[in-house]
């Protein structure tokens, strides 16, 4: 398990110190996506960074299957992965084969193992037919496939994804989204940054929710939709317009506290629209039908994990970064 | 067979590497770009001394530098510029050119440090130099310039104490160039530091004594000697700055890659 306690770290300049991480305390165990998303000045990328050891912390703890990546850098090197989305992390001038096997080789994979791993992750990447191209003449997509296959040639126990489809075509991402699963599926720890909060919402079963660099909530998707008071959305269509159900449907959004919308339908009817944190679809049917309306449609849409981020922040102070 | 210790495979991996990718992305043109710039100035150097010296120079310059072959003088001075300047061009711009290509972060994710690495670069580098260097020799030969090498034992010590210094000084740039974002201004400084005080194409007597000072600072300046007694003095190479080579290029490699991990994390705040 990758575990950090109180972690804080600090970018000092001459005249001002940035606080990017203020005691963070989350875990990242195997088998398991879990995601770490960000308000405004979150820290995300940061975080990672620590975790990858490419920063080191200004003070708290991190450990990595117990290993201290300050004591033993090395050791947690050889358990861990890094993919950022954005960053190309692969060489232009070299093949996708020559950069798999470039990377294999810091990572001492044996010769014997290699060989066999790279033409693995090449087929899994989808990049067998270009292999032998260099990068430079790849797609964005292409050369992000050879990095996420950069990221597993040492088969890492825990993969750290800091925006991994940024910019990437959506059957693309849909196939990135399928390998992270299934690596999650067969032990890998994975811990996911993403502005796609429905690929959050897919792929995690536990997320942290941080802003300007402090923990703000945590918890499986569905428990931080329910944690947030999100609402669902009954929709009701109905198949003439009465004032009678109107006023019926008015009434029992009065007396839950809230407003019903009524909106006129293309084919002549109404929609009657009514948000609410519990499921009200049955009772406001049968509130609908007791004044004697005709139901032509009913359908309820769940509160999704954007709802409930959206409800934790302003929307303008969500990153997209 | 038995496996190598990690840090070789690096190092081999790291030249094999960078041999196909240079082949690819520079061929034959590049190699004839960079020669170029030592044969002309062997060649400016015969044409100034048959026009200017009318082939001879003058008592003083014998005096200082223990030869009256000026263009075997030169032609040392050239190649070992050449040596210097290429090895800390390839070394020292390995890790920023990383960090331009946005490779750097997968690099420093991966468990070797960074000896091996460069090790690995050094090696290509001196691989190809040496290619360099013996066209750039075999042409003053064409010219008529003959050189006083005082026999391969000290040709070798030559080559050491210049590539300890030259690698030395590129592990330490290579931390500078990697903090300041830019190698451009940082390599010319130095090119134009080292010209002036390690007696590559004049001698060092001519430079006013706190010159003459500061050059020992630098770990070329005693390199230079140690070349200079192994092919142009005939004086064979001096053990004292021999070891002054060694000790200060050493010197320059330990702080150099001592400082290069916090340069890497400097470098990592600001981009992958």
């Amino acid at each position: 398990m990758i575990r950090t306690d109180d972690l804080r770290k600090e970018f000092r300049t001459r005249r001002t110190t940035a606080v990017a991480v203020d005691g963070l305390t989350l875990e990242v165990p195997r088998g398991r996506v879990t995601g770490l998303l960000g308000l405004n000045g979150a820290g995300k990328t940061t975080t990672i960074k620590i975790m990858a050891t490419l920063l080191h912390q200004t003070s708290g703890t991190v450990r990595v299957d117990e290993l201290d990546p300050l004591r033993q850098p090395d050791a947690v090197r050889r358990r861990i992965n890094l993919i950022a989305g954005g960053e190309r992390m692969v060489y232009a001038r070299m093949t996708g084969r020559e950069n798999l096997w470039y990377f294999g080789r810091l990572y001492d994979v044996p010769r014997a193992v290699l060989r066999g791993r790279v033409e693995e992750l090449l087929e899994l990447v989808g990049l067998t037919a270009a292999a032998d191209t260099t990068v430079e003449r790849y797609s964005r997509g292409m050369a992000q496939r050879l990095s996420i296959a950069r990221g597993l040639v040492n088969d890492p126990a825990y993969l750290l994804l800091d925006e991994p489809t940024l910019g990437l075509d959506a059957p693309i991402a849909r196939d990135l989204r399928r390998l992270v699963a299934r690596l999650a599926r067969e032990g890998t720890g994975v811990l996911l940054t993403s502005h796609y909060l429905t690929e959050v919402e897919e792929l995690c079963g536990h997320v942290y929710v941080i802003g300007e660099g402090r923990h703000v909530t945590a918890g499986s998707p569905a428990e931080l939709t329910a944690r947030a008071g999100c609402h669902r959305t009954v929709r009701i269509r109905l198949a003439e317009r009465s004032p009678g159900v109107e006023a019926a449907v008015a009434a029992f959004a009065a007396r839950l506290g809230t407003d019903a919308g009524l909106e006129p339908a293309d084919d002549g009817g109404v929609v009657v629209s009514l948000s609410h944190p519990d499921d009200v679809a049955g009772p406001l049917a049968m509130a609908v039908v007791a004044a004697g309306g005709t139901l032509a449609g009913l359908e309820v849409a769940e509160p999704s994990l954007e709802d409930a981020i959206l409800a934790l922040a302003d929307a303008p102070r969500l990153v997209t970064a | 067979m038995p496996t190598p210790p990690p840090a070789v495979t690096v190092a081999w991996a790291t030249f094999h590497r960078t041999w196909s990718v240079t082949r690819r992305a520079y061929p034959w043109s590049y190699f004839v770009g960079t020669l170029m710039l030592g044969v002309f100035t062997v060649g400016l150097a015969h044409l100034g001394l048959e026009a200017i010296g009318g082939g001879r120079v003058a008592a003083s310059f014998a005096a200082a530098t223990g030869t009256a072959d000026y263009l075997g003088y030169i032609t040392v001075g050239a190649a070992a510029f050449m040596f210097t300047t290429h090895g800390i061009l390839w070394v020292a711009k390995a890790l920023i050119q990383e960090q331009r290509e946005g490779t750097l972060g997968a690099l420093l994710v991966t468990p070797p440090g960074r000896l091996p690495y460069l090790a690995g670069f050094t090696a290509f580098a001196y691989t190809a130099i040496a290619l360099e260097v013996t066209v750039l020799v075999a042409c003053a030969r064409v010219l008529g310039v003959r050189l006083e090498s005082t026999g391969p034992p000290d040709a070798l010590l030559a080559v050491l104490a210049l590539g300890v210094a030259v690698f030395g000084m590129s592990a330490v740039l290579s931390a500078v160039m990697i903090i300041a974002g830019e190698a451009h201004i940082t390599q010319n400084t130095l090119f134009f530091a080292i010209a002036l005080l390690s007696g590559f194409t004049f001698p060092r007597q001519d430079l006013p004594a706190v010159l003459r000072w500061a050059g020992e600072l630098v770990p070329t300046t005693a390199a230079m000697d140690v070349v200079r007694g192994a092919f142009t003095t005939g004086a064979g190479v001096s053990p004292g700055r021999l070891a002054a080579a060694l000790g200060l290029g050493l010197a320059y490699a330990v702080a150099g890659l001592r400082w290069l991990p916090l340069a890497e994390r400097h470098a990592m705040q600001r981009s992958y």
